[in-house]
């Protein structure tokens, strides 16, 4: 192997899997807390990717800036959705049947979503240049857009990860992952972190959005892949497993990547499936999981 | 919504039209006709650049002509009945069988794409319902010999033909040696691909690499590069929106701009050329463009920009339209009979703003195959010279 391969594979490993990194971080927070199967996930993607792409190409707003737009106003949204919609459903009936009902709520929200994106944005493709030029590494050559938004990607989980490991709310929420009765006894406001990391996973979802739109097409169709990926991160990292969602997203971007380069583009989605049946069969609870 | 609309239009003929007027009153019954279209899912963008404009920018035509031209019966307003497929192949056979029993329209037109004209088009046989699919391609449909069914683009075999002769051409001047080819892993992307072999072995030029990817897929720089590392100057992508965008924004990404950049499916829209900056020198398959000389094909140009604020493609747009044209014609001749419809659409040879038509085992014979290369805002067509309106431009000029 040479060392332009490997850093082919390597690098582009990274930065495949620093995106995957922040979408599953934010789809963790709420399937992994609050066992909410939130399969509109991807969909904020799609607004985010949107808002991204109408601020920069109508206002000419530098994509990475719109963060700061499109992240808190996501963050907003899913506070308020938590409030409206998935507290009350949640707290009808009793924690058995919790999941199923998450799962049709987000199913509604998914087509409302989906459709709402094609009334105001249509069906045609949506797309802008940035930062599309070579960066040359280790004798070999990488797309520099790429590179910012997986780097950005993967600073902004770092920094919840950091978040979560020093702040006290942050203490709260893995609290709550680790033993959510406990946490209650102990005076956690569970309803009010739940609407909290429902938002924060709404705004993980968001920000990677507008990311990605740097990188590809937006359609409003564009998000289902990414909750299906982040679905598979978190199942391989571990249910609720911060670090463990990190690791995995890492480890399905470098598999995948090196799955393309070994044999070919065909078989990216076989070996990403092959490294989460492979980890199902040896820890069922994922990398990190207990 | 329709059966108000229906009985609004009934009770506005039963009071004005005098009972002893009975002609008029025959005038004022719309002539139904029924498709789907892709409004949601990943077809949508084809079906919304390619094929919805025209349908409605035809029916707005002929409706204020007063109405379609039907043997017999004179002037009929033309009146859709549209449903959404979703992109979804099942659906669509579920409609086109709802079209053709519970709504009896009139007549049909088909939605988008080969793999729906593909599953639909055994449907709208059975029912004897002609067919002209103007973005089906597939080699199957000749196979097959569905008898109702009329393809209008150049099918897989002639199109990389015309590529096969275009690139050896350019061997001959010295400007290509090496080929590496793209598919997209589909029922479009294979079938184009066991064309371009035999045709790139035809015209003598050699393919250094051919590598598939799978729809959806999210990188292609690891195919560009090794291409780029093979000594590649041209490159044949055998594509489908939104990976032609992809491949060609990652091309200039990886740095690397070979004499002859081809994108498939896509590259003929004005959302390709505006994408990227012109798109000056890449290449395509085309059709079309509104510099051909054919009758009424400026108007149609303007016209389509005038409705609806976009220019059409410059490949399957006026293959489109003009597959109403002839439906249009053989209304007017033979009426709504039809299997009559059907025996002129094999008889005949129309005269459209795509150019002569004729249809020989449901196949069209008399378009070519042909190249286009975006030139200076336009889809120049650069192969055949038969038909050329610029000439090509290689190598193509840096990425903008």
């Amino acid at each position: 192997m040479t060392g332009a391969l490997l850093a082919d594979i390597v690098i582009g490993g990274l930065t495949t899997g620093g995106i995957y990194a922040l979408v599953a971080l934010g789809l963790n927070l709420q399937y992994g807390l609050m066992r909410v199967l939130n399969v509109a996930h991807g969909e904020f993607l799609m607004l985010g990717a949107y808002l991204t792409f109408s601020l920069h190409t109508g206002w000419g707003v530098p994509p990475l800036l719109t963060l700061l737009v499109t992240t808190p106003a996501a963050f907003a949204a899913g506070v308020a959705l938590h409030r409206l919609l998935y507290a009350r459903v949640l707290a009808a009936g009793d924690t058995g049947g919790l999941e199923a009902r998450s799962l049709l709520l987000s199913f509604g929200l998914l087509f409302v979503l989906q459709n709402g994106a094609l009334l105001i944005w249509s069906a045609d493709l949506k797309g802008y240049s940035y930062l599309a030029t070579p960066v040359r590494l280790f004798g070999t050559v990488f797309p520099a857009n790429r590179m910012v938004a997986a780097g950005v990607a993967l600073a902004l989980s770092l920094a919840f990860y950091a978040y979560l490991r020093r702040s006290l709310a942050g203490k709260a929420v893995r609290a709550l992952m680790q033993e959510p009765d406990g946490a209650r006894l102990v005076g956690i406001d569970v309803t009010r972190l739940h609407a909290r990391c429902f938002g924060a996973g709404v705004a993980m979802s968001a920000a990677t959005g507008s990311l990605v739109s740097m990188l590809f097409e937006l359609t409003p169709f564009m998000g289902l892949p990414y909750t299906v990926t982040a679905l598979v991160v978190v199942i391989l990292g571990g249910l609720g497993n911060v670090l463990g969602s990190l690791a995995g997203a890492l480890l399905l971007g470098l598999v995948e990547t090196a799955a393309v380069y070994a044999a070919a583009s065909d078989i990216r989605v076989i070996a990403s499936y092959a490294v989460l049946s492979l980890i199902l069969i040896l820890r069922p609870s994922g990398l990190f999981g207990r | 919504m329709r059966r108000r609309d229906f009985l609004k239009t009934a009770a506005a003929g039963a009071t004005t039209v005098p009972m002893w007027h009975g002609r008029a009153r025959a005038q004022a019954k719309a002539l139904r006709i029924g498709y789907t279209l892709s409004a949601t899912g990943p077809y949508a963008v084809g079906a919304g650049i390619t094929q919805a404009p025209n349908y409605t920018l035809w029916q707005e035509q002929v409706n204020a002509r007063g109405g379609l031209a039907v043997k017999g019966e004179g002037k009929r307003p033309v009146e859709f009945l549209t449903l959404d497929d979703r992109s979804e192949i099942e659906t669509a056979v579920r409609f086109y069988e709802k079209l053709a029993d519970d709504d009896k329209v009139d007549l049909m037109l088909p939605p988008w794409g080969s793999a729906m004209n593909f599953a639909i088009a055994p449907v709208a046989s059975k029912h004897g319902y002609p067919l002209i699919g103007p973005t089906a391609i597939s080699a199957k449909f000749k196979e097959l010999a569905i008898p109702y069914f009329y393809t209008m683009l150049v099918q897989p075999e002639g199109q990389m033909k015309a590529f096969g002769a275009y690139l050896k051409d350019l061997k001959g001047q010295g400007k290509i040696g090496k080929v590496a080819v793209a598919y997209v892993n589909d029922l479009f992307g294979i079938e184009l691909n066991s064309a371009t072999g035999p045709a790139l072995k035809e015209a003598g030029v050699e393919v250094v690499d051919t590598k598939s990817y799978p729809l959806g897929v999210k990188d292609l720089s690891p195919l560009l590069k090794s291409f780029k590392a093979a000594g590649a100057d041209a490159f044949i992508g055998l594509t489908y929106p939104p990976d032609n965008i992809l491949v060609t924004a990652q091309a200039k990404e990886v740095d690397w701009n070979p004499a002859v950049f081809i994108t498939a499916v896509g590259t003929a829209f004005p959302f390709y050329r505006d994408r990227f900056k012109g798109a000056e020198g890449v290449t395509g398959i085309a059709g079309w463009n509104p510099k051909v000389k054919f009758p009424g094909a400026r108007e149609y140009y303007d016209a389509h920009v005038k409705k609806h604020q976009k220019e059409p493609d410059r490949w399957a747009s006026a293959f489109a339209y003009a597959s109403l044209q002839i439906l249009e014609r053989c209304v007017g001749e033979v009426g709504l009979d039809r299997p009559k419809i059907k025996a002129m659409l094999d008889a005949t040879e129309f005269q459209t703003v795509a150019g002569p038509i004729k249809f020989v085992k449901g196949e069209n014979v008399s378009t070519p195959g042909m190249v286009g290369q975006w030139q200076k805002g336009e889809f120049e067509l650069v192969w055949p010279k038969s038909v050329a309106t610029g000439s090509p431009v290689v190598p193509k000029p840096a990425w903008a």
